[in-house]
Order: C-alpha cells, then sequence, then structure tokens
C-alpha cells in the first residue's frame, strides 16, 4: 500500500516535471500569435520557410478580442513572436499596453455590410433596401437579422455603423424603430449567416443579414451567379494588422514574416484564404470577387473611437435588447 | 493517518497545481481597482438569481426525465438497449454550434415559445440527460434487487416501491447527478450564448464578454469569484441531503435484470417522447444536413479528409481525430487514476469530527472545476505557466492536462457515492482474510461497482473529446481537436464548408457512439458467464 502510494506521488510530480520540458523553441523557429479564422496554404507557407529559413508555427488565440486580452495578459512573457490580426477597434489597446516592438503594419481589410437573397427579393417582387436606414420602412418588417455587437465583431461594427449614420443621439431611437420593425438579434456571425439567413446554407427565413461585403463570392449556384448581394453603403471596414510582439524571443523571425504578410505571394492569397481584401492595391482580386463581391461604396464609422467607447455604447444598446 | 496523508498528497499536487495555482494567479491579478465594487452591484446579483433559478430548473426537470430513463435503459433490459444508451450519450459532448444548429429542427415551433429561456432549459436538458441517466442508471444496476422485489411480491405497486424503496435507496447518485447537472447548468456559456441570442445573461457569459470583449479583468474575476462561492453553497446544500452511507448491499451482477414489460408503461411513456422528440431529433437533423447540404453527403466527408479547397484548415480532419483521440486516452486515463484515487480517500471511514470537516474541505476541492469558468482558467493558465518553473503553456500537453482537470470532478461525483454505499461486510471478510485495503479495492470493490467505473471513464473520455474552451484556449496550428476544426468551418461563408461543417459533426457523433459503446461494453468472460446462465 505505502509502496503505491508513493509510486502515486512519484508519478504525479513526474508527470508534470515531463510537461515543464517543453521542446526550446529554438532562433529558427517563428511563432505567429493570430484569431481562429486565420488560415495560410500550405505551398505559401514553405515558400516564407524557404525564403526566410524559419519555420512557421501557428497559435491561435480565439477571435480578435479574445486574442488581444491575451497578449496583454502575457506581455511579460508573450505567446509568440509575431502578431496578426489585431483590428482598427484594436490598436488602441495594443498601443496603450505597449504590446508591438514598431509599428503595426495594415494587411488586409474586410467591410462589413448587409448581405440580402437574390432570388427571395424576386420572389416578392420587392425592391432591395439601398441603405441601412431603409431597413425600418414597413416593406421590410421582419426580413432582418443582425448580431448582437456585445458577442460578435461585425456586431460591433454595424453598431458603429449606425452611429456614425444617425450620431450619438439618433442612433438608439434607429435601433428601437428596428427593433419595432421585427429585427432579430442573434449572438454571433455564423448564428446569424448559417442559422437565420434565407440565402445561404441554413435555408433561414430571415432574407437581409449583416456579413461582409465578400460573402456573396462563395454563394454561387449552378447557374454561375451568386443567390446574394451586399448593400454597399453604409459598411464598416475592419483592417487588420500584423506586427512583431514586444519581448519576442525572435524578433528578427517576427519581422521577416510581417515583412512576407505584406509580399505579394500573400497579400493575392487573401481573399481565398481568409475572404479579405488584401491593403496592396496592385493586387488583383479573383474573378468570382470582381464580379460578385466587391468592396463597400461608402464607409461609415471609421472616425469613431470604438475601444474608448465600446462599454457605453453596449451598455445603452443592452437596455434596448433585454 | 499517515498513509492516508500521503495518499492524498499526489492529487493534491495534481489539483492545486492544475488548477488552484492558475485559478489563484488570474484573480489576483483581476482583485485591483474596482472589482469590490462588481461585488455589490445590483444588475450583477441578478446575473446571479438568473444563473441560480434557470440550473435549478435545468436540474429539476433533467432529474424527473432521468430517473424514469434510468429505470428503463438500466434496471430493465430490452434489444436495442446498449445503442440506445450510447445515442443518449452523445449530446453531452456536443459542440454548441451544433447543438444550436439541431435545435433549429424546432425551428417552427418557436412561435409557441418565442421565449429564449425556454430553448435555453430545453438544452439543458439535451445536453445533461445522459450524465443523470447514467449516473443513477448505473448505480440502480449495481443494486441488489431483493428488496424492491419483495416488495413487489407482497403487493406494493410500482410507485411505492418506487418512492418508498428505490429512490431512497438511490439518493446518493441522486444527489450526486444533480450537482453535477446544476453545475454545468449555472456554468453553460455556448448554449446561453448562442440559443439566448446573445441577449440572455448569466454569470458566465458576463465573465465572458468582460474577459474577451471589453477587456475588463477585474469584472471578470468578481464574478468568477461570486460563481465559485455559489458552487461552494450549492456543495454544501447537497451534502445536507446527508451521506447514504448506510451499507447498501449492492448486487454483483446483472443476470436477474428483466425484461422490460407492460407494467413499465410509464417509464416507457416518458422516455419514449423524450428520447425521440429531445435528443434524436436534434441529432438527426445534423445527419440530415449532412446529406443535403454543401456538395452531398459523399462529397462532404472526402472533403473533410483533405484541408478544404481553399486550405481554410491547418490540417486535415483526419489529423485533428487523431489528436482529439490522443487528447481522449491521456485525459482520460490521468483524471481516471486521480478520481478513483480521491473517491477511494474520500470513501475511507472517518474517525471523528473533525476529520469529517477535512474529508467535506477536500471533496469540495475536487468538486469546484466544474463550476468555475473556463475562459478565467484558461486565462489563469496564460498567466501561470509561461516560462519558470513550469512552461507548460508551450507544449501539447497543456489540453490534455486542463481536460483531466475537468474530468476529475465527473469521476469523483460518481465513483465515490457507490463506494460509500457499499456493503462493508465484503471489506472486513476479505481484510481478516489478510487481504491489504488497496486489494480490496481493486479486487472487490472496483469490480463490485464496474457499472459505474464504465460510465465514470466514458464521461471522462467524452469531456475530452467535446471539450472545446481549454482546446481553444491556445490551440496551436498542428494540434487542433475536432471541435476547434468544426469551428473554424462554420465560422466561414461558403455550402462547401457548411456542408463539411455538418459532416464534422455527424463525425463527432459517430465518434462519441463508438467511444461509448466500446467503453460500456461487457468483458468477453462476462458475457460469456451471462450465456452460461451463472452470472
Amino acid at each position: 500500500m505505502q509502496k503505491l502510494l508513493k509510486a502515486a506521488v512519484i508519478a504525479a510530480i513526474a508527470s508534470l516535471a515531463l510537461a515543464g520540458c517543453s521542446p526550446t523553441v529554438d532562433n529558427k523557429t517563428v511563432v505567429l500569435v493570430t484569431h481562429d479564422s486565420f488560415a495560410i496554404s500550405k505551398t505559401l507557407q514553405k515558400q516564407f520557410e524557404t525564403e526566410s529559413g524559419y519555420k512557421l508555427k501557428l497559435v491561435k488565440a480565439g477571435d480578435a478580442g479574445a486574442m488581444t486580452n491575451k497578449l496583454v495578459l502575457t506581455k511579460d512573457q508573450p505567446i509568440g513572436d509575431a502578431v496578426f490580426g489585431i483590428d482598427n477597434t484594436l490598436t488602441e489597446v495594443a498601443s496603450d499596453n505597449q504590446l508591438i516592438d514598431g509599428a503595426l503594419a495594415a494587411i488586409d481589410f474586410g467591410d462589413v455590410c448587409l448581405n440580402y437573397d437574390i432570388d427571395w427579393f424576386a420572389k416578392k417582387n420587392l425592391a432591395t433596401p439601398a441603405n441601412i436606414s431603409a431597413l425600418t420602412s414597413s416593406k421590410y418588417k421582419n426580413l432582418t437579422v443582425v448580431s448582437n455587437p456585445a458577442s460578435s465583431s461585425s456586431g460591433m461594427a454595424f453598431l458603429a455603423t449606425t452611429i456614425a449614420v444617425f450620431g450619438e443621439e439618433g442612433y438608439l431611437g434607429y435601433w428601437s424603430k428596428l427593433k419595432a420593425n421585427g429585427l432579430k438579434v442573434v449572438a454571433g456571425w455564423e448564428d446569424a449567416y448559417f442559422t437565420e439567413f434565407s440565402g445561404s446554407s441554413g435555408h433561414g427565413k430571415y432574407p437581409i443579414v449583416l456579413s461582409y461585403s465578400s460573402s456573396p463570392a462563395f454563394e454561387i449556384r449552378d447557374n454561375g451567379k451568386s443567390q446574394t448581394a451586399s448593400i454597399l453603403n453604409d459598411c464598416y471596414r475592419q483592417t487588420e494588422y500584423a506586427g512583431v510582439l514586444a519581448k519576442a524571443k525572435n524578433p528578427n523571425g517576427a519581422k521577416a514574416l510581417v515583412e512576407f504578410m505584406k509580399s505579394k505571394a500573400f497579400q493575392s492569397e487573401l481573399p481565398e484564404s481568409m475572404y479579405v481584401y488584401p491593403v496592396d492595391e496592385s493586387v488583383s482580386l479573383p474573378e468570382s470577387w470582381a464580379k460578385f463581391a466587391p468592396a463597400a461604396n461608402t464607409l461609415a464609422g471609421d472616425e469613431l473611437d470604438v475601444a474608448g467607447n465600446r462599454k457605453v455604447w453596449l451598455k445603452a444598446w443592452s437596455k434596448l435588447f433585454e | 493517518m499517515n498513509k492516508k496523508a500521503l495518499g492524498w498528497a499526489a492529487p493534491l499536487i495534481f489539483i492545486g497545481v492544475l488548477f488552484f495555482w492558475p485559478l489563484g494567479n488570474i484573480l489576483s491579478k483581476g482583485f485591483v481597482g474596482d472589482w469590490l465594487f462588481h461585488l455589490l452591484k445590483a444588475r450583477d446579483w441578478q446575473i446571479t438569481w438568473f444563473t441560480v433559478w434557470q440550473a435549478l430548473l435545468s436540474t429539476f426537470l433533467t432529474l424527473v426525465l432521468a430517473v424514469p430513463g434510468a429505470y428503463i435503459l438500466y434496471r430493465k433490459k430490452f434489444p436495442g438497449q446498449r445503442a440506445i444508451r450510447s445515442l443518449i450519450t452523445i449530446p453531452f459532448m456536443l459542440p454548441t454550434i451544433v447543438v444550436a444548429t439541431g435545435f433549429t429542427i424546432f425551428r417552427d415551433a418557436t412561435h409557441l415559445w418565442s421565449n429564449p429561456i425556454v430553448w435555453i432549459i430545453a438544452a439543458h436538458v439535451f445536453l445533461n440527460y445522459s450524465l443523470a441517466v447514467r449516473t443513477i442508471g448505473s448505480f440502480w444496476m449495481s443494486l441488489d434487487l431483493q428488496t424492491e422485489e419483495a416488495a413487489a411480491l407482497s403487493g406494493a405497486g410500482h410507485f411505492r416501491t418506487l418512492w418508498s424503496i428505490s429512490l431512497p435507496q438511490l439518493k446518493p447518485a441522486l444527489i450526486s447527478a444533480a450537482a453535477s447537472t446544476f453545475l454545468y447548468c449555472s456554468a453553460s456559456y455556448g448554449v446561453m450564448l448562442v440559443l439566448g441570442g446573445g441577449q440572455v445573461h448569466s454569470l458566465e457569459t458576463e465573465i465572458a464578454s468582460a474577459a474577451n470583449t471589453l477587456l475588463d479583468l477585474p469584472k471578470a474575476s468578481a464574478l468568477a469569484l461570486i460563481q465559485t462561492l455559489l458552487s461552494v453553497i450549492a456543495f454544501g446544500i447537497s451534502q445536507t441531503g446527508g451521506r447514504a452511507n448506510i451499507g447498501i448491499e449492492l448486487g454483483e451482477h446483472d443476470g436477474n435484470v428483466k425484461r422490460a414489460d407492460r407494467r413499465d408503461w410509464l417509464a416507457i411513456l416518458i422516455t419514449l417522447p423524450v428520447f425521440v422528440l429531445l435528443i434524436a431529433a436534434p441529432m438527426f437533423q445534423i445527419v440530415w444536413k449532412t446529406f443535403t447540404e454543401g456538395d452531398g453527403f459523399v462529397a462532404n466527408f472526402v472533403n473533410l479528409t483533405g484541408r478544404g479547397t481553399r486550405e481554410i484548415l491547418n490540417l486535415s480532419v483526419v489529423d485533428a481525430t487523431l489528436n482529439s483521440l490522443r487528447n481522449m486516452l491521456i485525459s482520460a486515463s490521468i483524471a481516471l487514476v486521480i478520481g478513483v484515487l480521491v473517491s477511494f480517500l474520500l470513501a475511507l471511514p472517518t474517525k471523528n469530527r473533525s476529520s469529517v470537516l477535512i474529508v467535506r474541505v477536500l471533496d469540495v476541492l475536487f468538486l469546484l472545476p466544474l463550476g468555475i469558468s473556463t475562459v478565467v482558467l484558461g486565462f489563469g493558465y496564460l498567466v501561470t505557466f509561461g516560462g519558470y518553473p513550469l512552461p507548460l503553456r508551450e507544449t501539447w500537453l497543456v489540453v490534455p492536462l486542463i481536460q483531466s482537470v475537468m474530468a476529475v470532478p465527473l469521476v469523483v461525483r460518481l465513483i465515490y457515492p457507490a463506494l460509500v454505499a457499499l456493503d462493508k461486510s465484503h471489506l472486513e471478510a476479505a481484510a481478516t482474510a489478510g487481504a491489504t485495503r488497496w486489494q480490496i479495492l481493486w479486487l472487490i470493490e472496483l469490480p463490485m461497482i464496474r457499472f459505474t467505473v464504465y460510465t465514470a471513464a466514458a464521461f471522462a473520455a467524452l469531456v475530452s473529446l467535446g471539450e472545446f474552451g481549454a482546446a481553444s484556449l491556445l490551440a496551436y496550428g498542428d494540434q487542433a481537436t475536432l471541435p476547434t476544426v468544426l469551428y473554424s468551418l462554420i465560422s466561414k461563408p461558403g455550402g462547401e464548408n457548411y456542408g463539411m461543417a455538418m459532416a464534422a459533426s455527424t463525425f463527432i457523433m459517430l465518434l462519441t457512439f463508438v467511444v461509448v459503446f466500446v467503453i460500456s461494453r461487457e468483458s468477453p468472460r462476462e458475457a460469456k458467464a451471462k450465456r452460461n446462465g451463472l452470472a
């Protein structure tokens, strides 16, 4: 009995010690901290590794907000060398906490726009809304689903859009009109798009959904046409940045990686891999994108301080939707 | 006493290092500034109250439905029973987004109840039903049936037998099932968020939004403290129910289990609709979508074996499955060993009041991981295991280790009441015959409660297989697990991704079924003994 117990104690300590012996990350490996939506093709990863001589290791740390908070918590012992995916609502958090060594580099952008189901509107013989103000019209009663700004970044982007369009004094009025007009609010983008939206795989009941201007490129049917389109006015532009983490173990590798993300090779893969537009304007978009998923015509909310006001806005908004 | 203290050392080191250290670390970082202010805010207490009552209601409904379910699935036998037992276990580990997708089968019924809380509670029952059925059922199966049969022979009806004989005997299992279900429901995150549209707030959703969206650590820490207190109080209340260490005679075999017959109509009448409507229908919806969405059934699965045509996954689902299975084996083994050891030590006879108190404290220490926010614990890991002395953060072992921490309470809740309820006369006889305490546990006690041990193993495996929070805590590119792959599929537009996500869900359900089916199978020796009528 005593022997067995001793063995158990030793085993427990040994397993912890074993777990502690992590493979030491050498200077030939560069660790990229990124959000869950990050993707890179094998070919491109190989290209980076051959060109730079560094092996690329990915750490996915949740959505952009969770990732940034994790970086803040671990800034003295960062969980990687470089970061990708800090967006324009989070850059201030990054600079306040001195997360980045040097400056953040813009890599890509995505436009949060309303999408609609072309087939649904054609069948009902109804004109599609031209901008977000139109959604309060009784013509569009019970047709719109959006994601919650408190739990999704696209939802937050839309809230910022409404504040930019209707002003601090007008946006809550707009939202209460939306609510009265049968607006559906769900937790996240995937619930809105895949569960409630009628134009995608979930076959939901709502023909207008908050998504991205790029989404219609992924709803092309057998006839070669997309079943959905974006309302390209009143969109919020989310720009994503990359940077070298302060106190990185391999700052040179991190620099090389950020440079690589700005390169033509990486930029031209962005639409296909991450469903976003490259910042490098000389890079041409895929054909289906040029046809069905152009970037927004008019933007709103760029000038707002989302990071600073998030709490106040969410509080006011939540009062309306509880 | 010395031996006992030494025995406690291993599990205490385990839970201390892997749970209380990181938790204490992150809470102490949060207890700055206005954190105390959050403990006093009315809104937070409102949210706490909602968390409590919805968890109580979910627990109550789960238990009411689980008792007849346990009766018909474990106390009686019928053809196809094992398959159904395994089927009802699947929901326990389904990722939330899959649960929500499954629940869209009720979408046309939502005008009946437009209140999302109804659906949240229904989903809680959906998720926890199998845990309760198995906790109660495996215990019931181990009970000697003579008392019940004697009562039936002397003319007591089914209800009277249930009410005055079975339920009191089942009390330890009922309390365990209630405690686990309550803690799961009070810390439920995904269901609350998705089915509540982000507009229903519980402690856990508030903690997650404070930590992830508002980057407000003091608020998250204050709420996590309330959450911890809630778990301790719930535990305390469950203990006032008293422990039924009254030496119930456990049957050593299930050879005399009778076939279900007409007199079991009520149990069947309750269990059949629960199974068909609540458990099978949402799962059917997922499988159905695998056939109808994306590129069709076969193509969806073929797509899964690659990294997707646009390579949005960092590894194929095959690799992710291997990662998941590896994590499952490691974490379930650790959780079983630690859980059995803790249960054994907790069940040892106590000599005086102060040692009773010590045992209670130890008991609650090993229960707490069930009721704590994974977000908070995940942050704790990040700040604690970054470097010296334990750079755990960098290794893939962190995922199975954190999963085993979450599974230990479940194993203890299952094994401990069964050990306590064992009739002690066998043990005394064995001890007189010169067997050591360890031999008694290994050779007599564990075989006697083997159904409970199988159940504990199955759930420890499922906690790992379905766990998303810890796996996504820091998912190294090549270490992604099935749930994290599923999530990255469903967070991109396009029919192909959706089809693959549905195929991945179907695959996860199938894998769960196989794992549970295999773990709960009888050993060939037992099966043979049964066939020969010797069991």
